[in-house]
């Protein structure tokens, strides 16, 4: 069968790995740097992300209050006829009248079983965080915030609490209290974790797609000086008549071997720099929760394979395209 | 080997064939030729002439312009590029560089022509070829040496052992004792000879008159791309 003349061109692409093994060494290191950057960056995503969901998941809410805005803007207040302010509005429709009154309602709240902290968010505040949100989406924000409608937010408490097993009893036990206007998962922290995702991920895209450009460029060049210092055997194998598909093996191997052996040392790399770098956090922060390498051990090492062979396949392969096309003459003149 | 009707026809058939290069220089011009299986031919003249451009037309390195070239039953004008490994298959091909692969021993430089083919050949037939061949060009003795061990004459031994070690129908080589001293020379072509005699037809470019005087085999002559010159038929038909 071919089998025995696959070995031997698998040989001899291994023969000139080493034979160049300075600049396979060289494209090896280049790859291996790509590698590891590209599985750090997931890494570093896969805990941002679980960090930012345990956040999101977080036991902190915003408790609306009853005060004079609700009450403009609520539209659960009748106008009253007579004895109102400017806009019919009478003192004992809503329950929160000053900033007094607001604090006194956050430690209410701060006196409930489940309640760790309890922060007082003035009207004032929530409208400037809402405009900068808005600010940083790229909003208009001057045709929604007017200066005629006044602030159209109520003040809230930022209620966070000890843990999850008795959210929902507290949040109604908030609910229930005569100032409580509604109970909402804090907006602000979510909008922030949305600009952390995107950007992480926008950062990943641009990053992967340059290192892979950096591999691709590093491999092809190790294999065109392969191909090189190869040109001999190639104009002796096309006079005596080995196919194109024969002329390439020793150069796919090669790109194969280099892409391959990236890919492994990659993987010890990353999780020697993983290990020492959780070792450290974990000592300073023991609460911290970390994504464990086991768990994406797999996947890494499947990408690193993944982009070690595509370079050095399509590297060789396309490297080689040329120098099929010329015959054995020709080679001396190279 | 080949069917006797095969036999019969001309192993190369140039009718017609021009060759000129992209930079419009007319190599070839009206080329008709015929060679016969079993002959062997001299290919003279002056540099420039042509010579290397119809070598390299037989084996497909380089595509007439116009006319038909058939080289072992295959039409080169019509053949496709895939196949043309399979046209080389048929031809050993001698190199005026040798082409030695210096981190090979004289065995393995051999047995490399036969390894990158992909044929059925299992390790102990390569051992036969290969040791085969080498006997034909007296290096039997010489098989682990280096080629920087070996003379010119030597080393150009070893190139016609790999040429010859997949059998071929066909020896083309273009000036094979440019870079060899001359009584080296005539060993060479003593050889080419020997081969002949057993039936494989060579085709040789030489600028040496005094191998073309001696050795009387069929001579062609080249001028400006033409051939003004061919003694075919003196000692056959
Ligand atoms: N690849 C090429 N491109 C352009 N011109 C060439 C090429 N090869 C040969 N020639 C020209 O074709 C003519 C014949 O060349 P060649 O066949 O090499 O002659 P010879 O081998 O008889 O010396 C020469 O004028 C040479 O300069
Ligand atoms: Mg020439």
């Amino acid at each position: 069968m071919k089998a025995r003349s696959f070995r031997y061109l698998t040989g001899e692409g291994i023969k000139s790995a080493w034979a160049n093994r300075l600049m396979s060494l060289a494209s090896v290191g280049v790859l291996v740097a790509c590698m590891v950057i590209i599985g750090l960056f997931i890494l570093l995503y896969q805990n941002a992300s679980r960090a930012l969901g345990a956040v999101e998941k977080q036991n902190v809410v915003l408790a609306y209050m009853k005060d004079y805005t609700w009450a403009l803007y609520g539209g659960e207040v009748e106008k009253a006829a007579e004895g109102g302010d400017e806009n019919g509005i009478l003192p004992d429709s809503y329950v929160i009248h000053n900033e007094d009154e607001a604090l006194e309602y956050c430690k209410e709240i701060e006196k409930l079983d489940n309640v760790e902290s309890v922060e007082y968010i003035s009207p004032q505040d929530a409208l400037e965080r809402e405009t900068q949100n808005m600010k940083d989406r790229g909003m208009y924000v001057d045709s929604i915030l007017g200066e005629e409608y006044g602030n159209p937010y109520s003040g809230a408490a930022k209620v966070t609490m000890k843990g999850m097993d008795d959210f929902a009893d507290t949040v109604e036990a908030i609910k229930k209290m005569d100032a409580t206007d509604s109970v909402e998962a804090q907006s602000d922290l979510a909008d922030s974790l949305f600009f952390i995702k995107r950007g992480l991920t926008t950062g990943a895209i641009w990053i992967f797609v340059i290192l892979l450009i950096i591999s691709f460029v590093v491999v092809s060049n190790t294999i065109r000086i392969t191909m090189y210092s190869r040109k001999l055997e190639i104009s002796i194998m096309k006079a005596v008549g080995a196919t194109d598909a024969f002329v390439r093996i020793p150069f796919v191997i090669e790109g194969i071997f280099i892409g391959l052996l990236s890919a492994v040392i990659s993987e010890g790399l990353l999780y020697f720099c993983y290990r020492v770098a959780t070792e450290t956090l974990l000592k300073k922060w023991p609460k911290v929760s970390i994504v464990s390498y086991a768990d994406m051990a797999l996947i890494l090492f499947g990408i690193f394979v993944a982009i070690g062979l595509f370079a050095g396949v399509i590297c060789s392969f396309f490297m080689i395209r040329k120098y099929l096309r010329r015959e054995g003459s020709e080679f001396s003149a190279i | 080997m080949s069917p006797s009707s095969e036999s019969d026809k001309p192993i190369i058939e140039f009718k017609g064939v021009s060759k000129t290069y992209p930079s419009g220089t007319h190599a070839l011009e009206d080329v008709n030729i015929r060679i016969k299986r079993g002959e062997f031919a001299f290919v003279v003249g002056s540099s420039g002439a042509g010579k290397s451009t119809f070598m390299k037309l037989i084996m497909r390195e380089e595509k007439a312009n116009t006319g038909t070239i058939i080289v072992n039953g295959f039409d080169l004008t019509k053949m496709r590029r895939r196949k043309v490994p399979m046209l080389r298959r048929t031809m050993g091909v001698v190199f005026q560089d040798f082409r030695l692969i210096p981190k090979m021993n004289v065995f393995d430089n051999v047995a490399f022509a036969m390894h990158v083919l992909g044929t059925n050949a299992n390790g102990r037939q390569i051992r036969k070829e290969v040791s085969n061949a080498l006997a034909k060009v007296g290096l039997g003795d010489k098989a682990r040496s280096m080629p920087n061990e070996l003379s010119g004459g030597e080393q150009q031994r070893v190139g016609l052992a790999r040429a010859l070690v997949n059998s071929p129908d066909l020896i083309i080589a273009d000036e094979p004792t440019g870079n060899v001293d001359p009584n080296m020379s005539y060993e060479i072509v003593s050889l080419l000879t020997e081969i002949n005699k057993r039936g494989t037809t060579v085709l040789m470019v030489t600028h040496d008159h005094s191998l073309v005087r001696d050795f009387k085999h069929r001579v062609i002559m080249l001028d400006s791309g033409r051939i003004v010159a061919d003694n075919a038929g003196g000692d056959e038909e």
